[in-house]
């Protein structure tokens, strides 16, 4: 069951993917990367059908970074989500769309405040303070409703991150597992041993 | 579960003295899952034109930024604002281009059109998913909610409201409707459009 | 006149219980059991309700073809299913608390239903499902534990009550029934909850919360309990919880009802409207901070921008 999470905190955003790439029954890989760096002040956690998702994730990666050569610049993180969800949003009624949910996280250099996207395959997106994906949002999303803050220090974030992971280790039948944790800020892109 | 209820949403346009009317609630849903207590439906389009997007909510943000192009180019085009008749066609004829394969939305339009002798007109107008026009005298719904608008809507609205009362008829009607909608809620936008200004409240609306 | 024929009729009611004590002759309990009014139960005969089954060879496919839910969503006998209850059993007793929606597909059909089944002073039963299966079973449930109190001169346990419930229900597995109930009293052992439901599994547990929104009830019940909780405490851990699902479950909401169950038997604790519990708290109760649940109002004028301290800091509209 794949799950990911995100939670915003003072001038941060945590974006964690548990680290499982399943076939059927099986687990292929428990040391999956599924959270991608787009650019110095963006992250990306992706899950979904499998092949859909890296296929996707690394034709974002790819043209997210062909802005920023042809321009000079990165893209914001409003702007590279914007432009993701219609990616999705045109591939859906294509003739194979990809089937891929999304937790866009980004720092803006530009107005100093974090950003995070709640995107799901069929290209809804919305700002939110807190996301997850998979069946562990049915678990984590009224958790952080009572634990997050929009201020915690990166610290307290991570405290409420690990409330989630364990209440869905607790009550969910097939546990993710281990989970890929980064965190984009100012500073830029750091990963996080939990 | 239909599509259209995948999201959840509704939205309400009514007319009064002058003025009109148009409310949504502000909840974005995966089916059961309340997701976001701040996703809006109704988009300015101009300043006398306000569009209501109920629906699948990739089309409507989908649909959003397409009729913000399409009226810039008309804008840039004719050199002048488009008048809601108009508007409402170019949504009509946008969706009808996707006959089969339609997007998941009913828009609801409202605003105030200029009148060859130089007066203002209230306009109202739904469309159905692939662009029927239904224009309305009183009132138009859309949205999960819309059987319940319905019933609120018939018994509450009556001709020639002044702006202030117009408020308060589509703010009771729509709270009261979304109150029994599972699918919407989670919050509640009014804008009251008259011939000079928009009023934009958010209303206390129920968060459950 | 027709009141004189009807007293010595065949056919009047005297004689119809009678010929139905008549048939259950052999069975000492029932004489009692059928004095006076049948309160509803009209279809008990020898102490066992009967039902008309429909008159097809094989009713029990039958009914899980029209009724159960994975079988044929669209051609189905639709049954109210959106629903939060929890129930949890700590130091001081136990907790039981529940939403009132009942919707039918999108459309709320009620926010006032009582989904709390007193049985009896010391047990209480909760609703998820079929509303009329939980209501009838556990109403019938308490006629049985009242029978076993008369019977054996004490209360009857909590677990005896709920494995009685357990195996009625197993009786009709396959034939649409369709309940997820918590059993929890307080009996001799101390405070105990059970978990009943219609495919005939019962557990006994500290914690258990059942229905459409009982993943968002857990998220905020397991974190927050712990069996040492005070009375006020797990009081407002029941309240939070039932607003918690009925903040993010559609099916789900309008008030919670709450309950504690202490040594001398249940108390309703109050009724709080969860779009109240929301923008301004539960209202002046022990063990609540009187201030809104709500995620919004909670952290009203907080934000996560990190200007550096050398730029204007943005000024937050309080």
């Amino acid at each position: 069951m794949e799950t990911s999470f995100a939670i915003t905190g003072k001038g941060y955003v945590i974006v964690a993917a548990d680290t499982t790439a399943s076939r059927s029954i099986i687990k292929m890989k428990t040391d999956e990367d599924k959270v991608k760096t787009l650019s110095p002040h963006l992250l990306m956690a992706y899950s979904g059908e499998p092949g859909d998702t890296v296929h996707f994730a690394e034709y974002v990666e790819r043209n997210i970074r062909l802005y920023q050569i042809r321009n000079l610049y990165p893209l914001r993180p409003s702007a590279a989500a914007a432009w993701i969800r219609r990616a999705l949003a045109t591939s859906l009624r294509s003739r194979s769309p990809y089937s891929v949910n999304l937790l866009v996280g980004g720092y803006d250099t530009a107005s100093h405040d974090p950003h995070l996207y709640w995107i799901d395959f069929l290209g809804t997106m919305t700002e939110v303070p807190f996301a997850a994906h998979g069946y562990g949002a049915y678990f984590a999303l009224s958790l952080l409703d009572r634990y997050h803050d929009p201020e915690a220090s990166l610290e307290d974030g991570l405290i409420a991150l690990k409330r989630c992971i364990r209440q869905v280790e607790e009550r969910l039948v097939v546990t993710p597992g281990k989970y890929k944790v980064k965190v984009v800020s100012k500073d830029g892109i750091q990963e996080i041993d939990l | 579960m239909s599509i259209m209820d995948q999201n959840g949403g509704s939205v309400i346009a009514m007319v009064g003295k002058d003025c009109v009317a148009i409310a949504s609630d502000l909840r974005l849903g995966n089916e059961a899952l309340a997701v976001s207590s701040n996703f809006q439906k109704i988009f300015p389009i101009t300043d006398r034109i306000y569009l209501g997007l109920p629906g699948l909510a990739t089309d409507v943000t989908t649909l959003k930024e397409r009729f913000r192009f399409r009226v810039n180019m008309y804008t840039i085009k004719e050199e002048r604002e488009i008048e809601p008749e108009t508007f409402a066609h170019l949504v009509s004829s946008t969706l009808y281009e996707h006959r089969f394969g339609p997007y998941y939305v009913e828009p609801v339009m409202a605003g105030i059109s200029k009148t060859p002798s130089g007066g203002f007109k209230p306009f109202i107008a739904a469309t159905d998913l692939i662009g029927c026009l239904n224009y309305a005298k009183d009132f138009v719904v859309a949205g999960t909610a819309s059987s319940k608008l319905y019933g609120v809507a018939e018994g509450l609205w009556e001709p020639d409201l002044e702006p202030e009362d117009l408020f308060e008829t589509i703010s009771q009607t729509i709270m009261n409707a979304l109150d029994r909608d599972a699918y919407s809620g989670w919050g509640c936008i009014v804008h009251v459009l008259t011939k000079d200004k928009v009023i934009t409240r958010t209303l206390k609306a129920r968060m459950d | 006149m027709n009141t004189l024929v009807q007293r010595f009729s065949t056919t009047s009611a005297q004689s119809e219980i009678n010929k139905a004590k008549a048939l259950a002759a052999d069975d000492q309990d029932f004489d009692d059991f059928a004095w006076g009014s049948e309160a509803g139960f009209g279809t008990i005969a020898k102490g066992v309700p009967t039902f008309s089954l429909p008159a097809v060879p094989d009713p029990r496919a039958f009914l899980r073809l029209h009724t159960d839910d994975h079988a044929d969503p669209n051609c189905r006998i639709k049954i109210q299913h959106g629903t939060t209850t929890l129930a949890f059993r700590f130091k001081g007793g136990v907790i039981v608390a529940v939403d009132s929606r009942a919707t039918a597909g999108s459309y709320i059909a009620s926010g006032t239903v009582k989904k709390v089944i007193e049985i009896n002073p010391y047990l209480l039963g909760t609703m998820a499902g079929g509303a009329a299966d939980c209501q009838f079973w556990e109403t019938y449930l308490g006629m049985h534990c009242r029978l076993h109190e008369l019977r054996n001169r004490e209360r009857i346990s909590v677990s005896a009550a709920s494995k009685y419930l357990s195996n009625l229900v197993y009786n009709y597995k396959g034939m649409g029934l369709s309940m997820g109930t918590m059993i929890c009293g307080w009996d001799k052992t101390g405070p105990s909850v059970f978990y009943v439901d219609s495919d005939g599994t019962r557990l006994k547990g500290n914690l258990f919360s059942v229905g459409s929104g009982s993943t968002h009830a857990y998220g905020v019940l397991d974190q927050g309990y712990h069996w040492d909780l005070s009375d006020e405490d797990a009081q407002e851990l029941g309240r939070r919880s039932i607003y918690a699902a009925g903040h993010r479950d559609a099916y789900s909401g309008n008030t919670c009802n709450l309950y504690h169950i202490k040594e001398d038997g249940w108390h309703f604790i109050g009724n709080y409207d969860i779009s109240k519990m929301h923008y301004e708290g539960p209202g002046n109760v022990p063990g609540s901070e009187n201030v809104g649940y709500g995620y919004d109002v909670r952290v009203v004028g907080r934000s996560s921008a990190n200007p550096p301290p050398s730029a204007p800091t943005p000024v937050v509209a309080a």
